[in-house]
């Protein structure tokens, strides 16, 4: 009896104790000189991990010093595991950065300046005009963009045609856009919707600040507009989504995470580039992209954003190795072969040259070809709390065309939003 | 005196030679008690009551995940009244538990009612109405359900033949928080089971005697199932009202961080998670889970006191 007792005791410990040490061995820690793995990870479903993995595996062979350990989630997702690791110190070796995130994780001293590899493991002068110096912040250099994208307009030009409106033309302006909208929901009888959630797009209102000279955040991190020109913005929205010439937000709310261009339920919608390729690979329809509407010839507005970066984690032992990986995703031409348009299309030139591009992805490099002389400089890293800012508009311009709030009640809602983050 | 403390010497030292022994067993038994408690013991100190002491540290600070925490006093604490969403989060809240617990406890009590009949493939029937609670918590379900909700979908069809066009419930903020209680109602499986146990107990001689009496069925039903079975609706009541304090998962599929449409589905927790994972205030999102805490607390103390009224416990002499 008691020696069964003991017998228990001591295998409750030695299972303890094993536990421990397998708990303790994380932390090894390999000299520069032996084989380095390196944790990384990004946003992405299991389409894109596929072609990771190829990438990674090119990149392995090459360097057979270098393991790369990937994982991935769902963009949200991402954010809250990205917090939490960074928190406990254990954040990524190399990560995928969104613009909006930048400097939320930069002054917080999350990133390690890049500066320090430039030109020598991570090698940068191939990037696109625009695209230089996209990721700096004040002077330290904290990501480097993947891919690339623009506000446009994309539009089914068949609805175009069956409700008889010519197709935007360069020059059409706001007020253009609005008619347009309402005259095809009338044409069609509202089968189709002449455009969908426009006030809802946060990038809507900085596209129109930028066509008359501004911005949506100043340099030193201040809300770029006041409550007047929100309010301005927000009564047209409204008007719109009152005269029911969008689709209607009930209707948008409810076929999320499709969007109504899949759907073939509007006639075109103001995004993101990048995404023609995602719309158009539901629906039959041939999509085509056009020019943004301006109020001010002369000044699109649009600029080179940068889709994703990739950056690296100011605990890293191995930036070295981080910076060449980084190096070897932006700039190896297999890569760009491998990723195509997923990433975003390409952010250097050898890496577009590379891509065979074919359907929407080659009418999305056109399209970009054809305004490098108008595109603009890409805005300053938004300020931290941008995020939080972007949610909060998207929400409120929700509740906005339910008819819950009226526009003085959301503007004020949006500024107190806006003290609250951007003073924290 | 002097006897008396010598006395009590030799009392202690009669003792004394049993004493270590008995306290070495002691001892080694405790050690292998703990022992075998341990993976239980390590969790609870590791895993919940650090994690609960750390959280309400956090509460009076301001913490962004990223640095340091700053003492802030009782500020997170003041700040949630003049916070519109909070006020939000709350009256849908409530608004959600007053409506799905005593609908769900409703359903349940009906369904075992008459599921306590014998008749032929009642087992089959138990677990039939069983079911839904076995995929609760599923992501797949809450997907399902507001698949179901939507513009042209079952459930506006079924109403459209009826005559009644409300469209889908999913994008309709005066309908969406009655599609997460028709939800919460439909998995009735956990009460049904408890209130069956307690129609079990009650004496059939009391509807022998009802019967005799000629009272009806509503009558004997309300005379003496409802204040027989009292103790376990309470019961389920409890645990009802606690749970749906903290619905999670099937909002936030449904309504997603916004609360979804117009914020008419901002559960408390899901403006927590929000406030905590999506914009990194860590402080406030503590403080506000001290605060469901407290609120839950009261709500439940405030059961126990009304119950004195109206639960019936058999040997009770009232």
């Amino acid at each position: 009896m008691r020696l069964l007792k003991r017998f228990i005791a001591v295998t409750a410990i030695a299972s303890l104790a094993l536990t421990g040490a397998a708990c303790g061995d994380d932390g090894g820690d390999a000299a520069e000189s032996g084989p380095v793995t390196l944790r990384y990870s990004w946003w992405g479903n299991a389409d894109r991990a596929a072609l990771m993995q190829k990438a990674i595996d090119l990149f392995q062979t090459q360097n057979p010093n270098i393991k790369i350990t990937p994982s991935f989630q769902e963009y949200e997702a991402y954010w809250q595991k990205m917090a939490t690791e960074t928190a406990g110190n254990n954040a990524p070796d190399v990560f995928q950065m969104d613009f909006s995130y930048l400097r939320e994780y930069s002054d917080r001293n999350a990133l390690y300046d890049l500066k320090q590899q430039e030109g020598k493991a991570l090698k940068l002068d191939d990037l696109l005009d625009g695209l230089k110096g996209a990721g700096q912040v004040k002077d330290g250099l904290y990501g480097v963009p993947v891919g690339a994208n623009t506000w446009g307009y994309m539009y089914n030009p068949a609805v175009y045609a069956q409700a008889g409106i010519p197709e935007p033309k360069p020059g059409w302006t706001w007020n253009d856009y609005r008619a347009t909208v309402a005259k095809i929901t009338q044409a069609t009888k509202g089968k189709v919707y002449g455009g969908g959630n426009y006030v809802g797009s946060y990038y809507n209102l900085e596209l129109q600040l930028r066509q008359e000279g501004g911005l949506l955040y100043t340099e030193d991190g201040k809300i770029g507009f006041d409550k007047a020109r929100l309010a301005r913005f927000f009564n047209e929205g409204k008007a719109l989504a009152d005269a029911k010439a969008t689709l209607p937000i009930e209707k948008g709310v409810q076929i999320k995470p499709q969007h109504a261009l899949e759907l073939d339920l509007i006639a075109g919608e103001l995004g993101w580039d990048n995404f023609m390729a995602r719309y158009a690979a539901s629906t039959k329809a041939q999509l085509k992209l056009g020019p943004v509407p301006s109020d001010n010839p002369g000044a699109q507005g649009q600029y080179l954003k940068p889709a994703m970066l990739l950056s690296v984690s100011k605990k890293t032992k191995h930036a070295e190795a981080a910076a060449k990986l980084i190096s070897f995703m932006i700039n190896d031409p297999e890569v760009g072969k491998i990723f195509g348009a997923n990433r975003g299309l390409p952010a250097t030139n050898a890496q577009r040259a590379a891509v065979q591009l074919e359907g929407p992805l080659a009418t999305v490099a056109a399209y970009e070809e054809g305004l490098k002389e108008q595109l603009t400089k890409a805005p300053p890293a938004p300020p931290k709390g941008a995020g939080t800012l972007e949610q909060t508009f998207i929400r409120i311009a929700e509740e906005l065309q339910y008819g819950r709030i009226s526009v003085d009640e959301a503007v004020n809602q949006f500024f107190t939003e806006v003290e609250d983050t951007l003073e924290s | 005196m002097t006897t008396i403390t010598s006395n009590r010497r030799t009392d202690a030292g009669s003792v004394r030679p049993a004493g270590p022994r008995k306290q070495a067993r002691r001892s080694g038994d405790g050690l292998a008690g703990y022992l075998f408690l341990s993976p239980w013991l390590i969790g609870i100190l590791l895993l919940t009551l650090g994690p609960m002491v750390t959280s309400l540290y956090l509460s009076f600070t301001d913490y962004d995940l990223f640095n340091s925490p700053q003492w802030v006093g009782l500020d997170n604490y003041q700040r949630m009244f003049d916070d519109a969403r909070w006020l939000k989060s709350v009256r849908v809240t409530a608004l959600y538990v007053a409506l799905a617990v005593p609908i769900k406890l409703a359903c349940a009590l009906a369904v075992a009612v008459l599921l306590n009949n014998e008749r032929r493939g009642r087992a089959f029937y138990r677990a039939a109405f069983y079911g839904p609670s076995l995929i609760g918590a599923s992501v797949s379900l809450a997907i399902v359900w507001k698949a179901m909700f939507s513009d042209d979908a079952v459930v506006d069809r079924l109403l459209r033949t009826v005559g009644i066009h409300t469209g889908g419930w999913a994008g309709n903020p005066d309908f969406s928080l009655l599609m997460l209680v028709l939800l919460a109602a439909w998995q009735l499986g956990a009460p049904m089971v408890i209130f069956l146990a307690g129609l079990k107990q009650v004496p059939k001689e009391l509807y022998e005697a009802a019967e005799v009496d000629g009272a009806g069925r509503w009558r004997r039903f309300r005379s003496i199932t409802l204040p027989m079975i009292s103790p376990v609706i309470f019961f389920n009541l409890l645990l009802e009202t606690i749970n749906s304090f903290q619905v999670f998962t099937s909002a936030y599929i449904v309504g997603g961080p916004n609360g979804q449409p117009a914020g008419t589905t901002l559960f408390y927790t899901i403006y927590l998670f929000d406030r905590g994972f999506g914009d990194y205030r860590m402080g406030y999102a503590s403080a506000m889970a001290w605060m469901l805490l407290a609120g839950v607390g009261l709500v439940t103390l405030f059961l126990f006191r009304t119950a004195r009224g109206w639960v019936y416990y058999s040997g009770d002499k009232r």
